[in-house]
Formats: C-alpha cells, structure tokens, sequence
C-alpha cells in the first residue's frame, strides 16, 4: 500500500518534470522547424516538418538582417567591456576590500545602489553627445562597463573576504609594491569569480536591447539583438524569415550555453547566491 | 593611514569614474531634467516646476501605467517563486533524468527577453498559435482567446511570457538552497514519522529563507523594469491595458518629450526604490524570526 503510493508519486513527479520540459524546449522545436518552411506554412506555426526545406530562408537574413554586422559588433562592445569593466572592478574591489574603512565603504555602498536604481537612459545620451562619445563603440564600451561594474565590484569585493592577507604580507615583504601585488599575487587568485563576472558581462552585453535601442541611432552599430528588433519591423510577416534570423541569433548563445553550462549558471546566479 | 599605503585609493579610481560619470551622473541630471521642459520642439531647457508631474498624474496613463506596473511585478513575483520552487523540489528528489532538466529549464534565461517575445507572439497568435492549438485539440475550444489583443487576457500572457523566461533562475536559486539542508535533518524527520507537507514547513521552508529573500527582491526589482516583452508584445496596447512605466518612457521619449519622458522614468527610479528598501527590511527580519 505505502510502496505503491510511493510509486505513484515517483511517476506524477517525472510526469511534471517532463511537462515543463515540453514547455520550454517545444517552443525552440517550433523555431528550428518553421526557419526551413515557405511563408505561408511558417505563418500557420505548424509542428510539422516543412513540405519543401527552405535553405535560401538563411541567407535571405545573411543578406538583408544585417547579422554579420551585429554579431561583429555584439563581440567588439562585449569584448571591450569584459576588460575594461572585469580589470577596473577587480582594482576597485580589491583596495575597497582590504581598506574597509568608512570612506572605501561609502563607495562599496554607491556600487551596491546600482544594482537596484534603473539606469537613466534619456539624460545618458545628453550626457553622450556632450561629451563626443554619442554613436561610437567607446561610448557603449563605457556605458555597459559603468552599468555592470556594480554586480562585478559587488561579486569580487565578496570574494575577497576569503582571500587571506597573509598573502598580502608577504609579497610585501618581498618587496613588491601594491601595483605587482596586485598583478602577481592577487589577480591569479580571483580567477574562478573573475571567469563568472566575465560571462555575467558577455551575456548580459549580448542580451541587452535597451541600451542599443535608446543610445544608438546609427544603425552599423547596432548590436545584434537591436538588429533582430528592426529586422522583425521591416518583415514581421514573413514568419519563416523571422524564425531563422531568431535561430541564427540564438545558436551561438545556446552553444555557448551547452558547453559552459556550470560558469554560465554560476555567472548569472552568483551574486544571488553569494548575497 | 598606514593602510592606504599598501592599498591606495588611487586603485578605486578607474572604476569609480565610469561608474561616477556614466551611471550616478546620469540619474543625478535625471532628477533636475524632470522639473524642465527639455524636448525636441525648444533648444533651451527651462525649470518648470512640477509641472511635468502635474502632468503625469491628471494625464491618467500614467496611473495606468503604474498600476499595470505593480500588478505585473506581484503576479510575476508570485508566479516565478511558485514555479520556480516547485521545479527546485521535484529536481532535488532523485529522478530519471536530473541534470537533463536542469539544464532545459535554465535555457530560457539566457535568451535575450526581445528574443523571447517573439517567440511568444508566434505562440500566443489566435489563429495558429500552438497554445490555442493545443487547447483546441484537447477540446477547452472557449480556453482559446485574442491572448495579446484582448484587454483582459493581454497583461497575463504577458505575465505568463515572463514565467517562462525566469522560472528557471528562481529555481538554480532554490536548489542551491535546498543542498544547504543536510539530509540527515529530513531523514531523521521522516523516522520520527513526519509527512512530506510538515516536513516541508518545519524544516525546508524555514532553512530556504535566504534563498527567498534574494528570489523575491530580484524578481521585484526586475520586474518592475519590465520593458522588451511589453514592448514586442502588445506595444503598451490594446488602448493602455498593459502600457506599464518604460512603456510610457519611450512613447514620450519618440514623442521628443524628453523632460516629461524622465519624470515618469524618475517615478520608477523612486518606486524601486521604496519597493527594494521595504521588501529587504521586511525579509530580512523575517529570516531572524524563523
């Protein structure tokens, strides 16, 4: 009587688990196969697999999505960003860290606010073309580097507190000064938490649509979600077009995803976990 | 002094100018373009008081706005823990498939909210979508609505949308809750005859508030942002039945409106902020309390 309760537990819970399986993974099936159809069958969002496969549908988008573009840029602003925003926390964090006094905690505190206050886009871009730095990479470069450092000083500030000061003495004594201190002894310590805040940076990069949508009005810099969005606008009704331009967008991160799966989860969950 | 000295101040200096310059500044002008006319028809900016916000709350969308706002962060809030929760539960018991799951159920996060609105306007469209599809097929043909464009259903299959995206972060944040829980604990309960339901609020539940209070002070604060489903999906619309406050930003924002567009965007800085601050204060002492 008790085993067979358990039994029929067991099976209602797989059944639950596969049902929100379907749920989320469905969806992702209904892309791949309606990216291959015509447009009237995309348009109908069958499940079915396409009467004729379509190729041509990608590089239709290649040509007209502008996705090479995007994607170049995507990389060029993550890339910038994940150095300058990874390298500029890391110092930051470090002599907030291990000062911990009242003024370098006043600071840490300011950090910690951005992460709740929305960013106030509108007055950015004022702020941009006052400064020359409107529509050009430098100028997203150093918008998502200030709009990321608070999660990466937040992350790395907290990983220090396990970080020993034993160390710190005695690279001093040594004879290093703070600089190679800090490059030598210090920087190959916080490699896992500075892998996790680089992917939190990259994805979070990849992903925004805000930013590029509000700051950038020159289209040859959109980043490749922006380019998504107006690629949508212009043939919002051919479906099929839709769909493979979504799936060409949505491999790599998914690939990227698969392969490093645990620093991903860890990235976009850690400063969650560890707050 | 002396520690100053091994840790200069000059090493918080790149970071804190970025950050001093493109985020605190910024908001700081916000707060003073809100009580100008800054907008695309005049060259000169003038202070106008509180005008902009006289504005705001006789003009009636934007009460909409905030309104829609507050309902889609509760209901978001309440529906990701929910569901987030219960997938954390099933996953931490053994099951056929364990990690498989786990790694399906986090993909949605890592798809860019612009991305998953598409996807959902194929889904949810009342023709052909395979949501009124499925419910057709199993017979619920008047389950089967207008989703987006019917001013009733159109907020909760935006609702939905989100739940979909983020359930699956609320949960890797249960399950690391839930691995802090030594096993002993539940077997020993379960020995002492403990159901699963009792053992759950005696001993899981209570353990799991750290976990609760971040899950929920995320979900809030982010959700209060809400922008790219909204506006993917209904655009604010049909009429302003699911226009929330980024929405009404932006459309004052095309409009060229500038200073009225940041008075509405300084509202929803002050509302996080009162939300954040309050829900941090109540969890907190909660957590002490269990």
């Amino acid at each position: 009587m008790i085993r067979n309760r358990g039994a029929r537990n067991r099976l209602i819970l797989e059944l639950c688990l596969l049902a929100w399986a379907l749920v989320v993974l469905v969806p992702f099936y209904m892309i791949l196969v309606n990216a291959f159809k015509d447009t009237g069958e995309a348009g109908r969002f069958g499940l079915g697999l396409p009467s004729e496969w379509k190729w041509d549908n990608f590089s239709v988008v290649f040509q007209k999505g502008k996705i090479l573009r995007g994607y170049m840029n995507s990389a060029l602003i993550a890339g910038c960003t994940l150095v300058l925003a990874s390298l500029s926390a890391a110092l930051a964090s470090f002599s907030i860290q291990r000062n911990n006094r009242r003024f370098t905690n006043f600071i840490y505190y300011l950090f910690v606010l951005g992460l709740v206050i929305p960013v106030a886009l509108i007055p950015t871009i004022k702020l941009m073309m006052s400064l020359h730095i409107h529509n050009t990479y430098p100028g997203m470069v150093m918008y998502y580097s200030a709009v990321l450092l608070p999660f990466s000083v937040f992350l790395l500030t907290g990983f220090l507190k396990t970080v020993t000061r034993e160390l710190d003495d005695s690279a001093i004594i040594d004879g290093c000064g703070p600089i190679r201190m800090f490059a030598i002894v210090i920087l190959p310590l916080l490699k896992p938490v500075m892998v996790t805040a680089c992917l939190f940076i990259v994805m979070s990069v990849w992903n925004d649509f805000m930013g590029p949508f509000y700051l950038l009005s020159d289209s040859s810099k959109w980043t490749v979600t922006v380019s998504v969005f107006s690629y949508v606008n212009q043939f919002g009704t051919h479906w099929n077009l839709v769909f493979a331009d979504i799936l060409i967008v949505i491999t790599p991160v998914l690939v990227f995803y698969f392969f490093l799966q645990e620093h991903i989860v860890e990235g976009m969950t850690a400063g969650a976990v560890k707050g | 002094m002396k520690t100053y000295a091994r840790y200069p101040l000059y090493f918080i200096v790149p970071a804190f100018l970025l950050y001093a310059v493109l985020f605190i500044y910024p908001t700081v002008a916000g707060f003073w373009y809100s009580f100008t006319d800054w907008s695309s028809y005049s060259k000169e900016i003038s202070f106008i008081g509180l005008e902009n916000f006289k504005r705001l709350f006789t003009e009636g969308v934007m009460q909409t706005a905030i309104k829609n706002t507050l309902i889609y962060a509760v209901a978001v809030t309440i529906a990701v823990n929910a569901v987030g929760l219960t997938l954390a539960l099933m996953l931490n018991e053994r099951t056929m498939l364990g990690s498989f799951y786990r790694t399906a159920f986090f993909i949605p996060v890592v798809i860019a909210s612009i991305i998953v609105g598409y996807i959902f306007m194929a889904i949810l469209n009342p023709d052909y979508g395979i949501l009124n599809k499925t419910l057709r097929g199993i017979g619920l043909d008047a389950l089967a609505m207008n989703w987006l464009l019917d001013t009733h259903t159109a907020i909760w299959s935006i609702i939905g949308t989100e739940v979909w995206k983020s359930a699956g972060f609320a949960m890797i944040i249960y399950l690391s809750g839930l691995k802090t829980i030594p096993r002993d604990l539940i077997e020993q309960a379960q020995v002492d005859g403990a159901r699963y339901m009792s053992r759950f609020r005696h001993i899981v539940f209570p353990l799991l508030a750290p976990a609760f209070t971040v899950n929920f002070l995320l979900t809030v604060i982010n959700s209060l942002k809400v922008f790219e489903i909204v506006f993917v999906l209904t655009g604010g619309g049909p009429g302003y039945a699911t226009e929330v406050i980024n929405t009404f930003v932006y459309r004052n924002f095309a409009k060229g409106m500038w200073g009225y567009a940041t008075s509405a965007s300084i509202m929803l800085t002050l509302i996080v902020s009162i939300v954040a601050v309050s829900l941090l204060i109540v969890l907190r002492r909660r957590e002490i309390e269990l």
